[in-house]
Parts: structure tokens; sequence; C-alpha cells
């Protein structure tokens, strides 16, 4: 079975990556005609630095919503680690250099990704245990750790962290931001995670249809748990980075990250229903969002002007997709029941009525 | 027929208890009440009353426009951003051009075919481009926003035009207490807004199709409703909607922030949601979502009387949520239906 | 009763879907107040005619004469004007809206009302009501109401819209024995004011008890129309399946000797089926038959952990297993082919590869949980090898199969992990007539490879064909037994219809 038709299938991306593909090449492309410092060394570093916190939130939502569901608590999420490791900082002083920074800084780093990681757990078992639907029981959680994250800084911001530890954010290692090695490491797991093993195969499956999936013998409790674990990691993760890159931590990220993500997701050619979604698709579209910003940036847009491209774009981008597929796009996030539209070209099919 | 029987008594139990855990919610109220008299005898006040009317008054007008969504199976995060930006533009446009300066009504004009043009905006991206509805919101509210910011200003506005200056210093009633506490006229229509939607969803077509459409959207279209032109209807009463209670909060505040309002829709889903509304559609009640809004004010209230920071609201607003989804998951697991032997064996003793 | 003037005449519709004919020179014709069956196997072709009718798909080819008009095709709207109504099998009714709306609600929107009254919608759904004598609750929820009662419901509503013909798709299917004889009281009562009723079924009985006369499709043409009176059982059933009932008995008799694989004693659910025993032996297909809500899906998915059972013991190979979720029942040697292959047996929107190895998940992983990719790959390229499935390539959709090839896929999940006991709920509903024998035989070629099959099914000639014993489930137990000389079609006719 396998010849080289079959290979050259395997290796020919989708045709909404293409789409993808062909956008961020006209995106750069228009953008390094309209402002010449667009392509240097400089501006593609400081994207970088952007493009990281962004792509880690974004693999996030892509893992919630391989299972048909969302992650409205991210941002609240990546705010837990990032306050739970500063204020590991700050309360054992530890912003002064000393030769036993770096093991503590990781063991921190550690206990704060762990905090946030638990805000999954607690998810998961929201949404398998109660059965909450996932929209509503992370829009919970986000309230609920926001406030509780709130509370605990009285508003203020965290400052104080050792060198090392902002270097994650702000160094880089020949010319290449630290951050997108991070980035592309925890893509590279992700998507190892959901193309190679079983379990991510499990994730595919219970997002494209739970019933089915009951039936062949899956745990979907235990696969949307995973998911929410998972997805929470990445979103501590990032909140690392953001601290790191900020020098400080507070319970105010805004909301407009998640919107952020979101748009990413779609960019990518995710199914919100469950079911489809690729890494690749996920980091192109993050670092193709992230050019656009800093290319309006260039052209003297603010950060209002991006964020109505911001809408624009997803709206387009999905309406695009949803015109052109015939409708397997459509349907209202958060519904765990997957009604799908009677299936185009299938042999059997009639004309719905 | 036992069917009959089973069905009628079951129909009476559930009117005690209200369609939509109405009576629930009542309970849960006089349960706070009582509670917070206890720690905070203050509690016990006219003041009270008047501060739950004062923030519910706007509030109970956006969760009108968010019930009205979510029974039709969808759910909207634009409405904060549609009312801000209503709100935020008619004060800019009195200041700066004198329209709607003197008169408050002619302003509230003004803000409903705004917030008609952006729930245009909703009803293209989710009847049009059939978009899921959560992310058209979230590109809308980006753009609204955006548009906002960028086009209309930044700038907090202290002064009004006197046509609405003077409507948000006009108190239907005022508790000359130690601290001066007042109710603001505007109740007055938000009470009646509060009817009128509750009767349009009862009896019109329009308010049963909306019912229909969160329900079962196929069966509605092969009923012969116009699906399409229902949901255009349904995105342009929440925009106007949005648009009237943010020029209400514009007013009530006297200083217009357009930073404001955005970022507070969770409480607002919480009460529609808490007041027995499906997230999944075709459920849902007018008297129910009052009563979420009033309960979500209540317990801010009284979390000011106790003396909690400010920052525990939020998480108890998300406690909250979460206690009271749970609460309705775990009633709808119960309920199940019952096997063919015990239905005949029912049938054969009737 | 059957007046001079038919209600409708159908005359030479044609449709094709893609190359395939649906329909091909079909005529029908009914009468007033006439129940007329329109007969047929699925895949016959009666939707599409009932969807052409309705005006919901445009013939190709041929007329229809209705209310002194003759159209080439019909509009919805032309439809209902002129008093034909469909009531679906999922009766297309609002779930959260009463009894009362929902018979009320289409007339009004017909009239191009705004408001909805109390009293407007008593006053048109009260009449229709009483007129068939039914004890509906005008303003109970319809997603609290029973099968039965709304598909009351939903024959109120075409009645409040004057129906004049009411075709009823498969109305049957989901209603007890009691609940049916209650609908045909009803029936009756429709006749006398002159309506029309159109039956679409393949189920022998109801077709030869209820109808005056029957129209037979198969393969899209009409095979025979005529007089119910002209029809007896062999004759239906020739003209429905183009073959002959058989009076003989399965040609191999399975071997009853050693052990048991799995045997079943008292297993109960409450409120579902009680006290049922059996056993299955190497070699042998066992069917499981009884009408819908006796309990034997419910049976099949308390083996399967589905639902699991309350009561009783199950043993496999000698061995007592107990099944509390499906990865017990799957571990213990089960596979299950569900009844509603789209929602419950395959991932329509993944490729056919993932589905055959959606199963064996727990048996392709490798290290750190990495999946097997060339084992899972030949896996799957045997399995769909050996069920012979018709596919482009198996890295193509599920959903571009056709019914009866995509049930072979469903199949091959199973026999990937060679079970000991195979369960399959209504194996080739929606298969075309050439799979359906196919996968029949493999049934057969598997049971004497030594996996037990159990065929659960409502499909008399199928479980004739395939099955060495048949139990009979009635109201939760099993009541008959037949095998051997006494295991017949009609046999198994006769216990359904008692």
């Amino acid at each position: 079975m396998s010849d080289a038709s079959t290979l050259i299938q395997r290796l020919m991306p989708e045709r909404s990556l293409l789409r993808l593909a062909a956008f961020a090449i006209v995106v750069m492309i228009v953008f390094s005609v309209m402002s010449k410092p667009f392509l240097s060394v400089i501006n593609f570093q400081s994207m970088g630095f952007q493009v990281a916190e962004v792509g880690l939130l974004s693999l996030a939502v892509m893992l919630s919503m391989l299972t048909g569901g969302i992650d409205l608590s991210i941002v609240s999420i990546a705010s837990v680690s990032a306050i739970v490791t500063s204020q590991l900082f700050a309360a054992t002083g530890a912003s002064q250099s000393s030769a036993v920074t770096p093991v503590l800084t990781a063991l921190f780093i550690v206990v704060g990704m762990l905090a946030g990681t638990a805000i999954g757990l607690v998810n998961g078992l929201l949404i398998t245990r109660l059965h909450i639907t996932p929209i509503l029981a992370t829009l919970g959680t986000m309230q609920l750790i926001n406030g509780l994250m709130v509370a605990w800084t009285n508003g203020q911001a965290i400052y104080g962290m050792p060198d090392i530890f902002l270097a994650i954010g702000t160094g880089t290692v020949f010319l290449v931001p630290v951050a997108i090695i991070v980035l592309m490491a925890a893509a590279l797991l992700t998507a190892v995670f959901i193309n190679r093993t079983a379990t991510g195969l499990r994730l595919k499956l219970v997002g494209a249809n739970p019933t089915a999936a009951r039936y062949s013998g899956l745990d979907n409790d235990r696969v949307l748990t995973l998911t929410y674990l998972g997805s929470a990691l990445l979103a501590s993760l990032a909140g690392i980075i953001i601290a790191s890159r900020a020098a400080s931590a507070s319970a105010d990220y805004g909301t407009s990250y998640v919107l952020v993500a979101i748009v990413v997701c779609m960019l990518a050619g995710v199914n919100p229903n469950g079911g489809y979604a690729t890494v690749t698709g996920v980091i192109v579209a993050a670092f193709t969002l992230q050019m656009v910003a800093s290319g309006l940036n260039q052209i003297g847009w603010n950060a209002f002007h991006y964020q109505i491209v911001q809408g624009v774009l997803l709206i387009a981008v999905i309406g695009l997709n949803t015109l052109s597929d015939q409708g397997v796009l459509s349907g209202r996030l958060g519904r765990p029941r997957l009604r799908r539209p009677p299936a185009p070209g299938a042999a059997t099919s009639e004309p719905g009525s | 027929m036992t069917t009959v029987t089973s069905a009628a008594r079951r129909f009476r139990i559930s009117r005690l208890r209200g369609s939509n855990n109405e009576g629930v919610l009542v309970v849960a109220i006089a349960v706070l009440a009582i509670v917070v008299g206890l720690f905070s005898p203050s509690f016990w006040s006219v003041a009270t009353l008047l501060n739950v009317g004062t923030n519910s008054l706007e509030n109970v007008v956006f969760a009108m426009a968010v019930l009205i969504v979510i029974i039709s199976g969808g759910i909207d995060v634009s409405f904060m951003a549609i009312g801000i930006f209503a709100g935020y533009s008619v004060i800019v446009l009195g200041n700066s051009t004198g329209i709607a300066a003197d008169s408050a009504w002619l302003g509230f004009v003004i803000a409903i075919a705004i917030g008609l043009a952006l729930g245009l905006l909703n009803a293209f991206a989710i009847a049009g481009l059939r978009l899921p509805t959560l992310i058209a919101t979230l590109g809308t509210q980006g753009i609204i926003r955006g548009v906002m910011l960028a086009f209309i200003g930044r700038k907090v506005l202290p002064t009004y035009p006197p046509g609405l200056e003077s409507l948000s210093t006009t108190y239907l009633f005022t508790d000359h207490a130690a601290i001066d506490t007042r109710l603001n006229v505007m109740i007055i229509p938000s009470i009646m807004i509060c009817v009128a939607v509750s009767l349009m969803l009862r009896y019109t077509l329009v308010g049963r199709g909306i019912f229909a459409i969160g329900g079962d959207a196929e069966s509605t279209r092969r009923a012969g409703f116009p699906v399409t032109g229902l949901r255009v209807l349904i995105y342009l009463m929440a925009g106007a909607l949005a648009a009237v209670a943010g020029l209400m909060h514009v007013t009530q505040v006297r200083l217009a922030n357009p930073y404001e309002l955005v970022g507070g829709e969770l409480d607002v889903i919480a009460a529609v949601v808490l007041g027995g509304a499906s997230i999944f559609g075709g459920k849902g009640s007018v008297s129910g979502t009052v009563l979420g809004v009033v309960l979500i004010a209540l317990i801010k209230n009284s979390l000011i009387l106790l003396g909690v920071p400010g920052a525990w609201q939020r998480a108890a607003v998300g406690a909250l949520l979460l206690i009271g989804v749970s609460a309705q998951a775990i009633s709808a697991v119960g309920r199940r239906r019952r096997g063919t032997i015990v239905q005949e064996e029912e049938e054969a003793a009737a | 009763m059957s007046g001079d003037h038919p209600l409708l005449v159908a005359r030479g519709i044609s449709k094709h879907f893609g190359g395939v004919a649906a329909l091909d020179n079909v005529s029908l014709e009914i009468r007033p107040g006439e129940v007329h069956c329109l007969a047929g196997e699925n895949g016959s072709g009666k939707s599409t005619l009932i969807k052409i009718i309705s005006g919901v798909v445009k013939p190709d080819a041929g007329v229809i004469e209705v209310g002194g008009e003759t159209y080439a095709h019909l509009t919805p709207r032309q439809a209902i004007g002129a008093g034909i109504e469909v009531i679906y099998q999922d009766f297309s009714l609002f779930p959260n809206l009463t009894v009362a709306e929902n018979i009320a609600i289409t007339s009004l929107i017909a009239r191009g009302r705004r408001a909805v009254r109390p009293s407007d919608l008593r006053s048109i759904a009260r009449p229709v009501v009483e007129r068939i004598g039914v004890g509906l609750v005008l303003d109970a929820r319809v997603e609290d109401l029973s099968v039965a009662d709304r598909q009351l419901t939903a024959i109120c509503r075409a009645l409040a819209q004057d129906a004049r013909i009411i075709f009823m798709d498969e109305p049957t299917t989901a209603l007890t024995w009691r609940e049916v004889s209650a609908l045909f009281r009803i029936v009756a009562a429709l006749r006398e004011s002159g309506v029309a009723l159109v039956f679409v079924s393949h189920k022998i009985e109801e077709v030869l008890r209820i109808s005056q006369r029957i129209t037979v499709l198969r393969n899209g043409g009409v095979v025979v129309s005529g007089e119910a009176s002209e029809f007896d059982r062999p004759a239906l059933i020739r003209a429905m399946t183009g073959r002959a009932l058989s009076d003989l008995t399965p040609s191999d008799t399975a071997w009853r000797e050693g052990q048991p694989m799995l045997e079943v004693e008292g297993l109960g659910r409450g409120g579902y089926f009680e006290g049922v025993t059996f056993d299955v032996r190497p070699g042998e297909v066992l069917g499981i038959t009884g009408l819908l809500g006796s309990g034997r899906t419910e049976i099949a998915e308390a083996l399967f952990g589905v639902h699991p059972a309350d009561s009783g013991s199950i043993r496999v190979n000698g061995q007592p297993v107990v099944l509390n979720s499906v990865r017990d029942a799957i571990r213990a040697g089960f596979g299950y082919v569900p009844a509603d292959r789209l929602k419950q047996g395959l991932f329509l929107e993944q490729s056919i590869a993932r589905n055959v190895i959606a199963g064996s998940l727990d048996r392709l992983v490798g290290r750190l949980n990495l999946l097997r990719q060339s084992v899972a790959d030949r896996l799957a390229e045997t399995s769909l090898t050996n069920l012979h499935v018709k596919m482009s390539t198996s890295r193509a959709l599920a959903r571009s199969l056709s019914g009866g090839n995509q049930q072979r896929v469903v199949l091959a999940k199973w026999l990937a992990r060679s079970p000991r006991v195979l369960i399959l709920n209504s194996p080739t509903v929606g298969v075309d007539v050439g799979s359906k024998h196919e996968i029949l035989e493999m049934l057969r070629a598997k049971s004497r490879e030594g996996i037990g099959i159990i065929v659960i099914s409502d499909d008399v000639p199928e479980l004739f064909e395939v099955c060495h014993r048949v139990l009979v489930v009635r109201r939760g137990r099993i009541v008959t037994e037949l095998t051997g000389d006494r295991l017949s079609e009609q046999a198994i006719l006769d216990e359904l219809a008692a």
C-alpha cells in the first residue's frame, strides 16, 4: 500500500493549512513593503519574544477544542503559576543573586506550574464528575481563580525576580529568543502527544464523537480530565514566560489573551466542535498573527486598531472556512451534543429537508 | 390512562418549584438575607434595598439581552461592549455636536439605534455566516471595543449633556440616613423592559419561536418558522437592550469611562444561568433571571457590608456560578427514563 | 370509505441521486379514508417518495395530482395547503414547548398571526385532541411525554392543519405493543372522517393488519400495488425482498458440544429485563428478537457494559466476569456492533483506518504511550481486507462509505481484537441487499471459527438466514426458544405477533 502517492499524500498538509501558509506569506510581504524595518533581525526577535506567550496559550486552547470544549480559564491559570512563583521568589529574597539561585529558580518554577496545573484538574473534575459543560466550568473557575489571585496580591503586581528567571523571557541563544525555544519544545511535545501517542488519538476520538468513543471502550472522563490538565500545563508555562518578560506577576493580564488564543486556533483550522487540530497550524497562525500585530504597530496603528483587526480576522477566517467546507464547522461552542449536518457527498445521502 | 396521570402529577410538582427553579432562588435569597442580617443588622435597612435596586436596574436590562440569546441556544459575550459603545457615544455626541443634548429620551433613542446597528453585526456573523455564537461574539466584541477606543474616544468624560445630566440626578426614592442612598427613576423603565420582554417571550409567535429554535432548530424550520429572520431579530433585540443598559449605566455613574463594563460579562451571564436558563437553549424565564440578578447584587452588597475586600466579590460570583451550575447539572442527570416493563405494569394497573 | 375520487395521484415519479436511481417511474394513488401502506425494505425508495410528495425534494420526472391541480413538483407550502402532512420518525416537535403550543403553532404561523394567546392555543388544540379522543395534557411539556404521547401530539398537529393525507414514517418503531393498538384505534377514528393515512413500514404484520391497500417498493420501483386482501404473508415478503420464504432449517446445524463460551444466568436490570438465562456455544449464532421495548437491546447493552445489569451472573469461558463498564466487557472478550451506526459505531469525520483501530488502542501502545504506528497500520489493512471493505484508501473519511461498507468497518473494529463473543444489534439496517447477505455469511463463517455470535434483530428473514437458535423476548423476559425444526420464519413471525 505504501508507495510514492501515499507518501506524498502524507506530507501534503491540509487545505486549510496551505491557505494559512499563503496568508502568512502575503502578510510578510505586505508589511515588509510598507515598513522597511519589518524584515530585520531585531524585529523578528521582538516578535519572537511576544509570540511565545500567545503560542503557548493557543496550544492550550487547541487541546481543549480538540475534545469539543473550550478552556476559558487559561489566563487565570497563567496568573496562578506566575504569582505563585513570584511569591516564592519574594518570600525567600531570591532576587539577590546567589549560587543557589538556578536550582531554587527551577524549583520555584516547578511549584508555580504545579499550582496552575492543579486548576486544570479542578476543571477536569467539574466537567467529568459534576457534568458541567466546559464553557461554564472554565468561566466559573476563571472568575473564581482571578478573584482569589487579586485578593492574594491585593491587586498589586509582584516584583523581584532573579536574573536567571528573567533570562527566560528576555534572553537569546544565538540570536534566537529563549522564549521561542521554549515554545518550540512545548509545541514539539504537544505534537508528539496528539499525533503519536495512544492518548492523543483518544483525545481526537472523544472530540470527534464522544458516544462512539464510549462504545469503543474509551474512558471519556479520563480523556477529558487529561485534556484540561494538559491545557492548564501549557497555560502555566505561558504564565512563567509572561512573568519573566514583564519582570512582574499580576492577577490582571487581561482576558484579551483569550480572544487572541481563540483567533489563532480558528486561523489554524482547529475544529471547535472537536476531533481535528494541528500543532503546525497553531504555531504558524500564532506567528502570523504576531506579524500582523508587529506590522500594524510599525505602520502606526495602535492596540485598539489591532483589536479591530483581530475581530475582523476571526470572523472572516471562520466565515470563509464555513462557506467553503459547507457547514462542517457550524455549531455552537460548548454544546456537548455533536450535531452534525448531513454529510455532503456521502454515498447514501439525499438532500436534506 | 396512567401516562396522563403521571404527567399531570409531575406537572403539579414542578409548578411549585417554578419551571426555572425560581422557587429555589427565592429560598436562596431569603436564606442569604437572614444569614447576612445576623452578622450585620444594617442589612435590614432601606439602604440595602436601594443599593440593590441601583445595582440591578442596569444589570437586569443587560440580562434581558443575554437571556434572549441564551434561550435561542446561543451565547453572547459582546453585550457589554455594545453597551459601553452606545453609552459613551451618546455622551460624546451630546457634548460635541449638541444632538440630543437637552432630551434624555432622544439620547436613549440614539442609543437604541446604535444598539440595533451593532446587533446587526452580530446577526450578520451568526445568522449570515453561521459562525459558532461564542466565537462570533468574541470577534464582534473585539471589533466594537476597538472601534470605540480607536475612533470615538478614550477619555473619561465628567461632563454630560444637560438632558442626561438631569436624568442622572432624578431619583425615585432617597434614603436620608447617614449615607444618602438613592434609587434613580430609571428603575421604572427598567422594570417595564423586563415586563415587555416577558410578554414577548410568552405571548408572541416571535417569542415562542425563540424558545423553539433553542429546543430544536430543525423542527423549527420544518414548522415554517423563518429561522434566519428570527435569529436576526434576536441579535437586533439583544443589541438594542444592551445599548439601553449601557446608557443607563453611564447615566447612573455620572462619569463616562470607555474602559468600563467590558470584563463584567460574567456577572450577567452568571445571573442568567443561575436564574434557570439552560446554556444549551430552550429554557429560561424573565422572573428567574431577575431573581438571579438580584441574588448576585445582594451578595455583592452583603460582602461590602461584611467588610470583605472588593476582590473577593469576583471570586464569590465565580464560586456561585459553579455551585449553581453544578446543582442544575446534577439534577438534570438525576432525571431518568423509566423502563418499559415498569411502564407497562402501570398501564396494566390503570 | 374508499370513495370515487382519489385524494392524490402521483404518476411516473423518478429521482436520481448522483448516478443512482432512488425512484424509477413510480406511481401511487391515495383514496379518501383509506389506510395505505407503502411497504418496502430499507433502501427501496420509500423516504424519497414521501419527500417528493411533501415538497421537500423535487422529482426528476413525473407529476402529482392533488386538490384538483396537477404539479410537476410541489413546494412544502403547496403540499401543506393541499392537506399533505408528514410525520417523520423523530416527530419534529418542540421538546421544550407545551403540547398545546406544538399542536397550534404551525397553524398560527400559517395564518400569519403574531400574538400567541393561551386562548388561541386552546381553541386550536382542544377540538383536535377531542376529535380523536386522546387524553393529552395540553399544558405538559413535550419532552416530559412518552414516545406514544409525542406521536399523538404530532398527529394532532397534522390535523390542526386540516390534513387530508397523513404520511407516517415507520410509526410503530418506538411504540410498545399496547401503544400500537391504541394508535390503530385512532387511525380507525380518522378514517371515519375521510382522512387518508399512508403508513411507511417494513413490518409485515402491521402492514397486513391495518391497511386497505398496499404498494410495495423495491429498489426504487413499484413491484405491486393492490388491495390488502390480495396479499398474504408469503406474497408480501416475496414482493418486498424478491425472495420466497423458506421453510428449511438453516443448512448447517451448529454443534452443541463443548463448553459454552458465554453463560448468562438470571441477568436483570430494574425496569428493563429480568431472569435472563441463556448460553452460547462455540460455532453457533444466537438470535435475540422481540418487539421494540421488549428489552432486547437492553440485554445486549448490559452484556457490553453500556448499562450494566444489577442482578445475575455472567461467565465467559467458564470464568465469572463483572461487566460494569464497556472496558470491562471488552477486556472480557466482547465486541458490540451497535444499532445506530452513525452515532454510536463510527467516527464519521475520522479516517477509516482510525475507525478500525479505535477499539484496539490498548494493544497498540508501546513505550512512553507512543502508538506503534506500523503495527496499527498493518492491523487496519488486514482487518479491512478480510472484510472486503470497498474504499478508495484507508485514509479516506468514514463518511465517504456506503452503509454496507460502513457496517463492515464497525465489524472490522471488533474483529481486529479477535473477540470471544460478538454482539450485533440490527446489523443490516440501511445496508444494501448485496452487502447484507455477505455480512450475514461472514457472521456464519466467524461462528464456525469459534467466535460466539449474538444477533439482536427484528428483521425476520435476517434472523432466519443467520441464526441457529432464536430467543424471543417479551416484556423483559425470555419467553420462547426456537431451534432446530421449530425454527422457521413463520414461527418467528408468530411469536412476534403474539
